[in-house]
């Protein structure tokens, strides 16, 4: 099966509010797909909606081909789920949590224990295995959920913001946990709206106001606002902007202690930045450095949501 | 698969209830405590009416009637008066309850024959001291006449009582069946009306049903859990009653035990609904204690269910708690065994299924 999760036409409205707005994703097998998009944009929602938590207004979901909310038994089955909110019980042991849930889903007796082991050796939960659920840091928590989350071996696993409120070398090491899952074969669909960790994802997609305003790579994403990839050439001596210009697409043109700073678009900077420094070369230019110039992802969001509500007016007047 | 899903949620919910302590307090001590305050309140104490007397007479056959009142176990004269006027004030300001009024002139009337009056002066604000007054004075009178029938001469109707259920049922015995009934609604009720609803409060719920879990696995798994918990309520209550207090049941106990625990899972059931259709703890408490309320005012053992109005025999014929005290009551006071009571047990049995049944099929699988 090529595709984990398909969502066409996806709609939700509480009364006049549209919270998810006619919503397209797709989500290969075997991919990190990461949801981002500010606080109230729709990602929550919309992933309710994927486990059945809340009823669609309109719109068809199929996880792993089962069609939800009519299918939900066995998009369980197959699905680790971690909320927003801490939601396991806190006047349980991290054990205890562990073995209530397995339960549920029909283990029982050594078979249980061998995992809940296997799932506090893999988490580094061994040693506060007694310690009350409420008791524990927020690191650990996150952990535990997680643990839950693994306890049957899901197929596919949706995290909705697991790194919300958690330092950041915490929020790091919670990752590894991610990038070790996935490379054992795990779908994992994750939402977030720290910018910085959307790099991990293989795909993302950028959510707001119920719409989904962008999908793809994290360079697909970033070659798309500016139409490419941005790179930085310094180049000796002052160069007059004509001599270039006619052959390059420069953004911007500065000079810098008798240096010239020059910022190119190039389609894939990989391909075409060789060539380019030959060119340059052949015209006597002494070339000094050239870089790609790394755009994060929060700047790329920025721009894509300030186009996209132009659109939104544009649209409306 | 099913059974180590409810084993699951059972052993959760008893692992919860042991390291809550204010549940634990619930569960032991509200029943120790309701069923020790009653026994001390209720139990022992012969409890008297204050009157007070105006005697106006001179002759001696007032000082008769006077005897046969301090006779009377259920009052006593607290006070006496010169006038009926002193006599209205004393029961006006609270002093006593009623004042008796022998007229002037009481035994020459008798004497010649004719008639006479006693005037009785009643604080009507608390309807049992009155009515209990009422009857006192009537046994005066009446036995009064008797004397004075026996000494003077004349035919008069002796009235001769035999007792059912008898010889005597104390204040005690005829309260027992409604402070169980009270524990057995109250506490269970309670205790599990925030069972749900706390997990949707605490997010717990939203985790609990992306697992393979059903509702009727974590309805049944939280009844059975809460059942094991407060079926102590019911020992402790009878146990407090037979042991403690002396009160017999007359009939079989495991019959009286069957009637409570019918009625235990009925008000389980009732909490479990309660919660399922409250959005928080604070509603589902309100409601559990609001619902006890009618359930104690038409359980019959306040007033009679014949005296009340046709609508309110209406109510507190669909008052589970109504049916519970009359059983209890027949097992308890009458000797009866379950098989005389069919009637009682199998409107118990209905409304416990009833609770039992709708509670999963109201409660939704979602966050919304």
């Amino acid at each position: 099966m090529e595709y984990a999760i398909e969502i066409s036409g996806l709609t939700k409205k509480f009364g006049d509010f549209v919270a998810v707005d006619n919503l397209d994703l797709r989500v290969r097998v075997g991919e990190i797909f990461g949801f981002l998009g500010p606080n109230g944009a729709g990602k929550t929602t919309t992933i309710r909606m994927m486990c059945g938590l809340m009823r669609q207004s309109k719109g068809t979901i199929r996880i792993y081909g089962y069609s939800i909310p009519e299918e939900r038994s066995e998009l369980i089955k197959i699905t680790g789920y971690m909320a927003q909110r801490f939601s396991l019980y806190e006047d349980l042991s991290v054990y205890e949590n562990m073995e209530f849930f397995g339960k549920l889903y029909g283990l029982n007796g050594e078979g249980l224990h061998k995992r809940i082991r296997e799932l506090l050796e893999f988490l580094d939960l061994e040693d506060v295995k007694d310690r009350l659920a409420g008791r524990l840091s927020g690191g650990m928590k996150q952990r535990l959920a997680l643990g839950v989350a693994l306890i049957h071996r899901p197929k596919l696993l949706v995290l909705d913001e697991p790194t919300a409120g958690v330092d950041p070398p915490i929020r790091r090491a919670f990752w590894e946990y991610l990038r070790g899952l996935n490379k054992e074969g795990t779908t994992i669909l994750v939402t977030t709206h720290y910018m910085d960790e959307a790099e991990n994802c293989d795909r993302i997609g950028l959510m707001n106001k119920g719409r989904l305003i962008a999908e793809g790579t994290p360079k697909e994403l970033k070659r798309r606002i500016f139409g490419g990839d941005l790179v930085e050439v310094v180049l000796q001596g002052r160069i007059q902007g004509d001599v270039i210009k006619g052959f390059l697409n420069v953004g911007d043109l500065k000079y810098k202690d008798g240096e010239t700073v020059l910022r190119l678009v190039l389609k894939d900077a990989s391909k075409e930045l060789p060539s380019l420094l030959k060119r340059l070369d052949s015209m006597g230019l002494k070339v000094q450095s050239a870089e790609p110039i790394n755009v994060t992802l929060e700047e790329v969001f920025i721009e894509l949501v300030t186009k996209s509500e132009a659109r939104v007016r544009g649209e409306a007047y | 698969m099913r059974h180590i899903r409810i084993t699951a949620v059972v052993i959760k919910e008893l692992i919860q209830l042991k390291r809550d302590p204010r549940s634990l307090v619930m569960i032991a001590m509200i029943p120790l405590i309701v069923m020790l305050l009653f026994g001390v309140g209720y139990g022992g104490g012969t409890g008297k009416i204050s009157i007070a007397v105006v005697n106006l007479d001179k002759g001696s056959l007032s000082w008769t009637v006077l005897d046969s009142i301090m006779k009377t176990p259920s009052v006593y004269v607290k006070a006496y008066a010169n006038s009926i006027e002193e006599g209205r004030e004393l029961v006006k300001d609270g002093t006593v309850s009623a004042t008796v009024v022998i007229p002037e002139g009481f035994t020459e009337e008798l004497m010649k024959g004719a008639s006479t009056q006693v005037l009785v002066i009643v604080d009507e604000s608390i309807t049992t001291i009155s009515s209990t007054i009422r009857n006192a004075m009537l046994a005066v009178t009446y036995k009064f006449q008797q004397e004075l029938v026996r000494s003077v001469g004349g035919s008069s109707v002796e009235l001769i009582y035999s007792s059912v259920y008898g010889p005597k049922v104390t204040n005690l015995e005829a309260f027992t069946p409604l402070v169980i009934g009270i524990v057995l609604q109250l506490v269970p009720t309670s205790l599990i009306s925030i069972a749900i609803c706390k997990e949707k409060e605490r997010g717990t719920f939203e985790q609990l049903i992306m697992s393979p879990i059903s509702r009727y696995d974590i309805i049944f798994g939280k009844l059975l859990a809460f059942f094991i918990a407060t079926i102590a309520d019911m020992l402790i209550t009878l146990m407090v009653a037979v042991w403690i207090f002396d009160v017999s049941v007359r009939g079989p106990l495991i019959d009286a035990m069957v009637v409570s625990t019918l009625f235990l899972l009925g008000s389980l059931g009732l909490g479990m609904l309660i919660s399922v259709l409250s959005r928080n703890q604070l509603q589902a408490n309100q409601a559990a204690i609001f619902i006890f309320i009618p359930a104690l005012l038409f359980s019959g053992a306040l007033m009679p269910i014949d005296m009340l109005s046709p609508s309110a025999r209406i109510l507190a014929n669909l008052t589970p708690m109504y049916y519970f005290v009359s059983a209890f009551r027949d097992i308890m006071i009458k000797g009866f065994g379950l098989w005389q009571i069919t009637w009682e047990v199998f409107a118990l049995s209905v409304y416990m299924v009833l609770m039992m049944v709708t509670a999963p099929l109201v409660l939704r699988l979602r966050v919304d």
